[in-house]
């Protein structure tokens, strides 16, 4: 009796288990999303994005561009051409850039895009100065449309007009903000954004409220198919436009493409791994150790990413000492840039060089070696302490060696400088230390001050700092390196402490102050002007050369853009360092979008 | 009837501290996040500044501001300036008094990183997937492990020995901690469960035995990272709460009288609950927020992460719609413990009743 209640007991708990066990489903997938015909990508979104209107502020897919909407042209950052995309070409004139669009670029609707869209979109950022679109008009008088007989359109006409110019500004010409809009803006319908805002009496805020998350007329080859909390996902619009116009008849190879909406970069790391997701821009810290999970990276060595940007320390010239160039040069000798590299940001980095122009990739024409040698800063902890001896000042060591405090010229102690950086930022944070403790090493009286992320942006903004982490204009546009040294150096806009300053946010270079540099003004307005390579290259020689002198900043690493890895394990042919037909974006992000109709599903 | 019923003059008094209660606490959610010199409009501006001009940049902030309500507006509905031109921002004194005018018409205000999303719309889509979580693995929970707890003090012996050192260990171990543990090795590792998710990537949620299927999987490991700790948890305090009752009379006389195992259990069981029910209710009312790290961890849909990441962006109203459903939550929970103990512990009836 007891061994039968005894047996029918074990043979229950066996049952249970083997129920858990048969939970298990066994294929992870239902009706919803087939995994060979769908594109898993992350990275790029982080939580439910609020509204799909094009002029709020929409995330992923719309914030990246091409795939809902789509911009006039693509930047290839590799080969540094445009592509065409709703434009078929362009053109730089002397007072004006032209633009032709293709005649087969349709709205999802079957309305075709007209150059009346192009102008009706910049337009928009004449009458709503909050538009990202908006400060472009200080380097536009006007935007019109031109039909094919050459003839200004006029509004109303039965013909689809195709041209347009947009007349620069001649006071502050430059073409190069021109070209970063055109392959930056996306192109929005006309036809029912000026009806919808109409209705609203033209209030911005009012519009915004729209969230155009159904059936939102776009041009793009995808379109929105459904937004939660959990991921975004949308589907192939088998009747875009592009497919027979821009790629001979063929179609994007994934039906659906899904970005998860996980909450930490671990996840996005684990997925990956997992063969989860296909493609990630997050931070995947040691890539080369997860290779025989079928992870890639760029490149499959050191060091695995484009580098496109220069994460940096901002110093605040308007707080004493930090306006003395001894002591900005002995900091920068003093940081041990190779330490960075290696151990803050996993060996993602190309060896630092002097100046604030890439020793590689397109930018390595107008990079000087020879500048570089004789004006530059690298580690080199003697010469650091040779700098802070001519500026006067006496570090103070304790006994054991470690810094007690840093005299001035009067013999008077330096107040501690400290180094501002966002909190749980790690990569950041283990940048800062390196850079702190190199700085001690010296003499130099820096300590790191981690602080809340909001409190970090006003911080940045109003100049409440001595030294700060911070990124100048990251993407690579067709503007590069011009808007790296112009966010870093230009004195237009000039605002004192306490009052927001969006670019050369360290306040070098007072145009109102004794010392005052007028030659990096102008070359920052001649470079843009400049067509001639040998010009170009020596205006941009003499403005590095200048930033090495003044060492305004603190260059410290180099940074992709975006991060990219993917895994091989669903889709294959996917863009690399080895087979780089485009450059490092996953798709729906600027010219990324077009690997769609190259990548193939890998059979079982 | 006041004097005939001691409970419910019980349940009054308690009530009216209750309110007092209340009213202090939404007042501290209010001013607390906003005390900081963090700004809402700081963090979405760093977003969407890039490659501003000053004059760009202000007027987008200005009308961010503006539309969170943050800064005075004149009768044209232009943004206010001081003498510095800068705008002037809505004294948090107004602003309190308009939040308590919205809430007691139910409004939450929307969000500010989610702009134009309500508070409401985001609490409601989070708020299923954290009860699913945290409501079944508490109950069942609290259920198997005052049941292993009771069963510990009567039996003693190897069980008790095996049992007591399991149950320590589980419940000292920091929830986080082990959640990662359980990722690591269940999920990594061996993959035998997903690592990361609510459901399966390829799905989105409907009524399809597939998608219970999905979810269910899913559920495994986010459940028992929750579930060993509150078994442990219980387990112990019902352990010493029984060995307690087990030196009492009446279960030596009903184990002299020869009375059933299971029956003397029963009887020790529900003595020794009443404290372990205080605790039931209170890990219901603040399971809220204490889901957060399981959410985290798992990447699991849910309310935890919406308040984390308000928290993170100074998403005042946000952060204020959440913390007023945990303020209610803890103190319904409280009160019904309250009314519940009034009701049923002869104590207190016969405190209330002078006798």
């Amino acid at each position: 009796m007891t061994l039968g209640k005894r047996a029918t007991r074990a043979l229950a708990i066996s049952l249970a288990l083997l129920g858990v066990a048969n939970c298990r489903p066994k294929k992870d997938e239902g009706s919803g999303f087939p995994r060979a015909e769908t594109f898993y990508l992350g990275g790029r979104q982080w939580g439910e994005p609020s509204t799909f209107n094009p002029l709020g502020t929409p995330g992923w897919p719309i914030s990246t561009m091409n795939l809902l909407y789509e911009t006039l042209l693509m930047y290839n950052s590799i080969s540094g051409q445009m592509q065409p995309l709703l434009a078929e070409s362009y053109a730089v004139h002397d007072d004006s850039v032209e633009v032709t669009l293709n005649p087969a670029a349709r709205w999802n609707d079957g309305q075709p895009v007209t150059a009346w869209d192009v102008t009706f979109t910049f337009e928009l950022g004449k009458s709503y100065k909050s538009l990202n679109i908006a400060p472009i008009w200080q380097y536009l008088v006007d935007v019109r449309a031109y039909g094919e007989d050459g003839r200004e359109a006029q509004p109303g006409a039965s013909e689809h007009p195709r041209r347009v110019v947009f007349r620069l500004n001649l006071a502050k010409k430059n073409p190069l903000v021109v070209l970063d809009a055109l392959q930056a803006q996306i192109i929005v319908p006309r036809h029912v954004i000026e009806p919808l805002l109409a209705e609203r009496g033209n209030n911005l805020d009012e519009f915004k409220k729209l969230k155009f998350d159904e059936s939102a007329v776009s041009s793009g080859p995808y379109r929105l198919l459904s937004s939660s909390s959990e991921k975004i996902a949308v589907l192939r619009d088998d009747g875009y436009w592009g497919n027979q116009a821009l790629h001979g008849g063929k179609r994007p190879a994934p039906k659906y493409i899904v970005h998860p909406l996980y909450k930490s970069n671990d996840a996005f790391s684990v997925a990956l791994r997992q063969g989860r997701l296909d493609i990630s821009t997050s931070f995947v810290p040691r890539i080369w150790l997860k290779a025989n999970k079928g992870v890639r990276s760029w490149l499959d060595r050191e060091p695995y990413f484009l580098s496109t940007s220069i994460p940096m320390l901002l110093v605040n010239h308007k707080r004493a000492p930090l306006m003395d160039v001894h002591l900005r040069r002995a900091m920068a000798f003093a940081i041990n840039y190779k330490d960075i590299r290696e151990l803050a940001v996993s060996g993602y980095s190309e060896p630092l060089r002097p100046g604030v122009i890439l020793p590689f990739g397109l930018e390595q024409r107008f990079f000087s070696e020879e500048d570089a040698n004789r004006y530059g800063t690298w580690f080199a902890p003697e010469r650091a302490r040779a700098e802070l001896k001519a500026g006067g000042y006496t570090p103070v060591f304790g006994p054991d060696g470690e810094l007690l405090e840093t005299r001035d010229r009067a013999g008077k102690k330096l107040a501690t400088l400290y180094v501002k950086s966002p909190t749980g930022w790690t990569d950041w944070e283990s940048i800062v230390r390196i850079a702190v403790k190199s700085m001690r090493a010296v003499g130099i009286d820096a300590r790191e001050r981690f602080v809340d992320t909001s409190s970090f942006w006003n911080a940045l903004y109003e100049g409440d700092f001595d030294l700060i982490m911070h990124t100048p204009s990251t993407q690579p546009s067709p503007s590069k390196p011009w808007s790296r040294f112009e966010a870093l150096l230009t004195s237009q806009d000039f605002a004192p402490l306490g009052q927001r300053m969006y670019k050369n946010i360290g306040r070098f270079n007072d145009p109102k102050a004794p010392g005052y540099l007028p030659r990096i003004d102008e070359l920052l307005a001649q470079i843009p002007t400049l067509t001639d390579e040998a010009a170009r290259l020596a205006s941009y020689r003499e403005l590095n050369v200048l930033f090495m002198q003044e060492q305004p900043d603190l260059p410290l690493v180099y940074r992709p853009d975006t991060f990219y890895e993917f895994s091989i394990k669903h889709w294959a042919n996917l863009p690399s360092g080895a087979n780089p037909y485009l450059p490092p974006l996953i798709p729906g992000d600027r010219l990324g979008t077009n690997m769609l109709w190259a990548i193939e599903p890998v059979a079982n | 009837m006041l004097k005939t019923s001691p409970a419910i003059k019980h349940i009054i008094g308690r009530a009216g501290w209750y309110v007092v209660t209340f009213f202090v606490a939404i007042t501290i959610n209010f001013f607390l996040p906003r005390l900081g010199d963090a700004n809402p409009v700081d963090t979405i501006m760093a977003k969407v500044s890039t490659g501003l001009d000053s004059a760009s940049a202000k007027a987008k902030e200005e009308a961010y501001l503006k539309e969170f309500d943050l800064v005075e507006v004149d009768a044209a509905g232009n943004v206010r300036h001081d003498a510095q031109g800068k705008p002037v921002r809505t004294s948090l004194g107004r602003q309190f008094v308009n939040y308590l005018g919205m809430s007691l018409r139910g409004d939450l205000g929307s969000s500010i990183l989610q702009h134009p999303k309500r508070v409401t719309e985001i609490i409601a889509a989070a708020l299923p997937w954290t009860l699913a979580l945290q409501l079944p693995t508490i109950i069942v929970g609290w259920l198997v492990g005052n049941g292993l707890g009771a069963l510990a003090a009567y039996k003693r012996g190897v069980f008790d020995r095996v049992m007591y050192p399991l149950a320590l260990l589980a419940s000292a171990i920091p929830a986080f901690c082990f959640g990662m543990l359980l990722v690591y090795v269940f999920g990594i590792r061996l993959e035998w469960f997903p690592a990361v998710g609510g459901y399966g990537d390829g799905l989105t949620p409907e009524v399809s035995w597939a998608f219970f299927q999905s979810a269910s999987y899913y559920y495994v490991l986010p459940f028992l990272s929750v579930f060993l700790i509150v078994v442990g948890g219980q387990a112990i305090g019902m352990r010493s709460m029984c060995i307690y009752e087990l030196g009492t009379d009446y279960v030596k006389y009903a184990k002299l009288l020869g009375v059933k195992e299971s029956k003397i259990l029963f009887y020790m069981f529900r003595n020794a609950m009443l404290p372990q029910l205080t605790g039931l209710a209170l890990a219901l009312g603040s399971m809220v927020s204490g889901a957060l790290v399981t959410e985290m961890i798992f990447s699991y849909p849910g309310l935890g992460m919406a308040v984390l990441t308000a928290i993170q962006g100074s998403d005042y109203p946000l952060i204020t719609g959440c913390t007023l459903l945990v303020t209610t939550c803890v103190l319904l929970a409280n009160f019904g413990v309250d009314v519940l103990v009034g009701f049923f512990d002869p104590r207190i009836r016969a405190q209330r009743a002078g006798k």
